[in-house]
């Protein structure tokens, strides 16, 4: 594959905000400025800027409806953006599109697949109409099947095929030209818990040689295989950040749990509430005589040791944990309709 | 070019696999067939019919004298034109572009580095390949028309070029109104109502002369296939065919830019 665009190579990373900060001189595989789409006067894409490095895996969190899809089409040349723009591995994709897409692969939420064909008809065809050179086609189709696992049914008709092996096809035929960059939407929204496990390993097995984009809303899937997330809700992106972090600062505070056996929950309250450090006590009695107590502190100091040590002299410690946002509880924190957080949450 | 081969291959491959298009040649073939051999049995008794009354009578009160083989080429093409490509045609293209926006591989197309202009004549030539195997069997009628004694081969060429131009502009045209709509049946019945009244849109017309009536027979697929299948090429009718598929073509191509813009 010729690499005719011109800016190809090292892109400056701008932070996505408001402020349109440089970090770093990364490798910049896929740069979206401003991107917006009108359908009418509604905005379904606003304004929304990110950036993707070499070998990365950004996940693409939100609501239903909040742009997702509409994003994705746009980044891989399918929907005309109303305005902004998308390099693709330094291809402009308004003014070069064909040569910016040969270089992504693209499963949309439906795979797209001719049922009448075989699978290896049919990652055939893929292959060709992606510029892959004839004398590397076979090659290249057989190593399409291999890596998505289906050798056992690369004779049959994909009529024939069960819906985990159908998004595999998928799969295989976003992958069969060995794009740089691929753009994945919800590839697993439609399978059953096996399936998605499968083809999650698979996506697992691509990184490193692909620069990935996938869209998902199911939560566990974000922190176990994307290395940054883009939350966007009603066209805007509301945060960048590793899920791990994007949990920890949206905390607020530091809290953690401790179970108390023989305790009242006035003594535990008092007892707790004088440990240094200890900004707020909250306690939940049970009936058998156990006492929940929920113990914040200030960010960054760590009260476990004290508390323990004050709690064990005088009662049955029976359990302490330190409690972290979960990834659900910080989507609905920053896309729900409540208390609106402060400005958007932004690290490269 | 390379893309509107394996676009047009793939077309042919998913034709093969599909009933509609093994019922569509079987329809065609059957049609054809029985056209021709109802030809074949009416002209040949009318003109045995004339000859008896000439032999009787000196002259003939019913019929006029004819040549036998013209007469049976020219109906069969028109015929064939007319009548059995109408039914045939909108089948074939009714998928074309509704089926690949129905299962949502449009957008595999035109997220590929392929141009819409690619996409729209790959799949005109796949039909278009369809049709001429279609056709291909039909020849054998005229083996047998041959063992009648004279015949004239250079009818048979003109009227199937005329054939061929004919099913090229039907194709476009279907292709088009496949590229509007999601629904098949939709693009099926919009096919078969563009092309009756292409086809028959001259047949009111004849009655009167004025420049309207000119212009009216100008636009029917009719008349222009008459003429080849009475051995004429004429510029004029190749000048309305090849404009016919450009248009439709180009229709084509900015249909499918417009895909783009729609919201799904």
């Amino acid at each position: 594959m010729d690499s005719r665009c011109a800016s190809a190579g090292h892109v400056q990373i701008r932070v996505a905000s408001t402020e349109n900060r440089v970090v770093g001189n990364f490798r910049s595989v896929i740069s979206v400025q401003h991107l917006t789409k009108r359908f009418g006067s509604h905005v379904a894409v606003d304004d929304l800027s990110f950036e993707v490095r070499a070998g990365e895996v950004l996940g693409f969190l939100g609501p239903n409806g909040a742009g997702k899809t509409t994003t994705m089409r746009m980044v891989t040349g399918f929907l005309p953006p109303s305005r902004g723009s998308v390099t693709i591995d330094g291809c402009d994709l308004l003014k070069e599109p064909i040569e910016a897409k040969r270089r992504i692969g693209y499963l949309p939420e439906n795979p797209p697949l001719y049922p009448e064909l075989t699978v290896r008809q049919y990652l055939s065809f893929v292959a060709e109409i992606k510029d892959v050179p004839r004398s590397r086609r076979a090659a290249g189709v057989e190593r399409a099947i291999e890596r998505a696992s289906l050798t056992e049914v690369a004779g049959k008709r994909v009529a024939a095929l069960s819906k985990g092996f159908k998004q595999r096809v998928g799969l295989a035929q976003a992958i069969v030209h060995e794009p740089p960059v691929l753009i994945l939407d919800e590839p697993t929204s439609s399978l059953d818990p096996k399936q998605r496990v499968e083809v999650r390993d698979l996506i697992e097995r691509l990184r490193g040689e692909h620069t990935v984009i996938l869209s998902t809303h199911i939560l566990p899937e974000v922190s176990q295989i994307t290395d940054r997330v883009v939350i966007i809700n009603r066209g805007r992106v509301m945060a960048v950040d590793s899920a791990a972090n994007l949990s920890q600062r949206l905390r607020g505070r530091e809290e953690i749990a401790i179970e108390v056996g023989g305790a009242t929950a006035v003594a535990l309250q008092a007892l707790v509430s004088t440990v240094p450090g200890v900004a707020g006590v909250r306690i939940e009695e049970t009936d058998d005589g156990r006492a929940i107590a929920r113990i914040e502190s200030e960010l960054g100091v760590d009260v476990r040791a004290e508390v323990a040590r004050a709690v064990a002299g005088r009662f049955r410690l029976l359990g302490l944990r330190s409690e972290s946002l979960s990834l659900e509880e910080i989507f609905l924190k920053l896309t729900g309709d409540g208390p609106a957080e402060a400005g958007p949450h932004v690290q490269s | 070019m390379r893309h509107v081969i394996a676009i047009a291959k793939r077309e042919l491959r998913s034709y093969f696999v599909s009933p509609i298009a093994y019922a569509a040649i079987t329809a065609f073939l059957l049609l054809s067939g029985y056209f021709f051999n109802s030809m074949v049995v009416k002209y040949v008794r009318d003109a045995s019919l004339y000859d008896g009354q000439v032999e009787r009578l000196g002259r003939s009160v019913q019929y006029q004298q004819f040549d036998v083989p013209t007469v049976i080429l020219e109906n069969f093409f028109s015929n064939q034109g007319v009548y059995v490509f109408l039914l045939v045609m909108p089948l074939l293209t009714m998928g074309l572009l509704a089926d690949e926006r129905r299962k949502g591989t449009l957008e595999l197309l035109l997220t590929s580095p392929v141009r819409s202009i690619e996409l729209t004549l790959g799949k005109f030539f796949g039909a278009l390949t369809l049709v001429v195997i279609m056709m291909a069997p039909t020849l054998v009628y005229f083996y047998f028309l041959a063992q009648g004694g004279a015949w004239e081969p250079g009818v048979v060429l003109t009227g199937f070029v005329g054939l061929l131009l004919l099913a090229a502009a039907e194709i476009a045209i279907g292709l088009f109104i496949s590229s509007l709509s999601e629904n098949i049946l939709v693009s099926a019945l919009g096919t078969y109502g563009t092309l009756v009244a292409l086809n028959f849109i001259d047949a009111s017309a004849s009655l009167t002369r004025s420049i309207w009536v000119d212009f009216i027979q100008f636009l029917s697929f009719y008349s222009h296939n008459l003429e080849f299948a009475r051995g004429v090429i004429a510029l004029r009718d190749i000048t309305y065919y090849a404009g016919f598929l450009v248009l439709a073509l180009f229709l084509t191509q900015r249909s499918i830019e417009s895909i783009r813009f729609k919201r799904s």
